[in-house]
C-alpha cells in the first residue's frame, strides 16, 4: 500500500550569529518544532537552502514554510523567496520585542532569561500559524 | 575612503538548527569571539553574508577567513568562496566527533559531552586564528 | 567635497555626513530654510542596536538645548535623545512608527528624528561640531567603547 509523506510546516530561523535577537529565532524555532507543534513541523539549515542543497530545496518547496527572522533585515525571508521556497508566513523576532518591551535579551551564546522568554512568547505565535496553516 | 583595520580574521560559522554539530559549530564560534581571541576575530554572519551583507562580503573579501561547518556539506566553505574567496582554514565540527553523520539529538542545548566538544572546537579555532595571524605578518 | 567622512571598524564601515554639525552624543543637525533637522549619527545608532521603538515630542512642544526631546528603544537599551538647539518642534518623523529601522538602515536620510524652528541658532551651533570634529571623536571612542559595537 502506498503511503504519502505527511506534510509538515518548514520553520526556518536566521539564526544569526552576532545579535541576540538571532539566538531567539533559533529557540523559538525549536521550541515550535521540538515541543508545542512537534511531529507537525520541522526546521532546517537556512544555509542548505541558499547552497542549493537538492533535499532541502525540495523540502522548502513542497511543504509551507515559516520563517523566523531576528532583525528586520530578514535573512531567512529573503533567502527563501530567492530559493524559491514556499513561504506562508515570516515573523520577526523585532516584532514580538515591541510587544514586550521589558524583555531586553542580553547575551548571544547563551540566552539569558529575557531571551528565553522573548522566544518562548514568539515560538506560540509562530505554533498557531502553524495551525492555521495546516487546517 | 575607508580604512582598513587592523589585522582581524574573521570567523564564519553555519549555525545550522538541523543538527548538534551546527550548534556546537556557532558556540565554539562564539566562543572564540568572546573569550578566547576577541581583539582578534570578527564574526560574519551567515545568513546576512549569504543574502548579500556588505559589509561581511567585503571583510570576507579583504581579510582572511576561517570556516566552521557542522557537517560535510560544507555550507559555510562553500558560501565564502563563491563569494569573496577561499578561506585560509576550514574545521568541520564532524571530523572532531568521528561520527558519520550528524545528530538531531541535543542540537537546542549542548548536554555537558557536547558543550565539552564546543569548547576543544574552540581551541581548535583559536590555534588556527593564530596561525593564520602568524602566517599573515 | 566627499559626501561621508568614513573609517571601518571590524567590518563596519562608521560614516559621518559632510556638512552637518554634531553634538558629542552624536546627534546632528542639518540647516534647511528657517529650521534644523535632527537625527543620530551611523555610531550612535550602531553602537545602540536594532531600533524597536521611537518615541519623539509632538510638533508644537518646545525643548531647550539638550532637553529630551524623545528616546530610542532598542533590542539593547533605551537612547535619551538630547537636543542639539532650543527651539520649537516643527515635525517629527512619522514613518519611525511603522518603520523605527530606518534609523539604522540610514541615519542621515530617511532615519530623521524632528524638525526644529530654533530659537538661539547663531549662538547655539557655536556649541556644535563641524563633521571633522565629530569624526575625530567618533574615532577616539572607537578606540575605547568599541566592545559597544554590534555586531561581535
Amino acid at each position: 500500500m502506498k503511503t504519502t509523506m505527511q506534510k509538515k510546516v518548514i520553520v526556518i530561523p536566521c539564526s544569526g550569529i552576532g545579535k541576540a535577537l538571532g539566538s531567539v529565532s533559533r529557540e523559538a524555532t525549536y521550541e515550535v518544532v521540538e515541543s508545542l507543534r512537534k511531529g507537525v513541523t520541522d526546521t532546517t539549515c537556512l544555509a542548505l537552502i541558499t547552497s542549493g542543497d537538492e533535499e532541502t530545496l525540495q523540502l522548502v518547496k513542497t511543504n509551507k514554510c515559516i520563517t523566523v527572522d531576528g532583525c528586520p533585515l530578514q535573512c531567512a525571508e529573503k533567502n527563501l523567496k530567492l530559493a524559491g521556497g514556499e513561504l506562508a508566513a515570516s515573523f520577526r523576532v523585532v516584532d514580538t520585542l515591541k510587544e514586550n518591551r521589558k524583555l531586553k535579551p542580553k547575551s548571544v551564546t547563551f540566552l539569558d532569561r529575557d531571551g528565553q522568554e522573548l522566544a518562548s512568547l514568539l515560538a506560540k505565535r509562530v505554533a498557531e500559524k502553524v495551525d492555521e496553516l495546516l487546517k | 575612503m575607508v580604512d582598513l583595520p587592523e589585522k582581524k580574521v574573521g570567523i564564519i560559522s553555519c549555525s545550522g538548527e538541523a543538527c548538534v554539530e551546527g550548534t556546537i559549530s556557532r558556540v565554539a564560534t562564539r566562543l572564540v569571539l568572546e573569550k578566547l581571541r576577541p581583539e582578534e576575530t570578527v564574526t560574519i554572519c551567515l545568513p546576512l553574508f549569504l543574502a548579500g551583507g556588505k559589509e561581511e562580503r567585503a571583510f570576507a573579501k579583504c581579510y582572511p577567513t576561517i570556516t566552521v561547518d557542522g557537517c560535510d556539506k560544507l555550507c559555510a566553505k562553500t558560501a565564502t568562496e563563491r563569494y569573496s574567496g577561499k578561506p585560509a582554514s576550514s574545521i568541520v565540527i564532524t571530523d572532531l566527533t568521528r561520527n558519520p553523520g550528524c545528530s538531531r539529538s541535543g542540537r537546542r542545548k549542548l548536554d555537558s559531552g557536547a558543550l565539552g566538544l564546543a569548547e576543544k572546537a574552540a581551541e581548535r579555532i583559536a590555534k588556527e586564528v593564530d596561525g593564520v595571524l602568524d602566517h599573515w605578518r | 567635497m566627499s559626501e561621508y567622512l568614513s573609517t571601518t571598524f571590524d567590518k563596519f564601515e562608521l560614516r559621518v555626513r559632510t556638512g552637518y554639525y554634531y553634538t558629542e552624543d552624536g546627534l546632528w543637525i542639518s540647516m534647511e530654510e528657517g529650521r534644523v533637522r535632527v537625527g543620530v549619527s551611523d555610531y550612535v545608532q550602531r553602537t545602540g542596536g536594532d531600533v524597536a521603538f521611537v518615541e519623539l515630542l509632538k510638533p508644537g512642544s518646545t525643548v531647550e538645548r539638550q532637553g529630551e526631546f524623545g528616546t530610542l528603544e532598542t533590542a539593547k537599551t533605551t537612547v535619551s535623545l538630547l537636543s542639539p538647539m532650543s527651539g520649537t518642534v516643527e515635525e517629527a518623523n512619522g514613518r519611525l512608527v511603522e518603520k523605527p529601522e530606518l534609523v539604522n538602515s540610514d541615519p542621515y536620510g530617511e532615519g530623521w528624528l524632528v524638525t526644529l524652528a530654533p530659537r538661539k541658532l547663531e549662538n547655539e551651533l557655536k556649541t556644535l561640531m563641524s563633521a571633522d570634529g565629530y569624526f575625530e571623536l567618533m574615532l577616539k571612542k572607537l578606540e575605547t567603547e568599541h566592545e559597544k559595537l554590534e555586531v561581535r
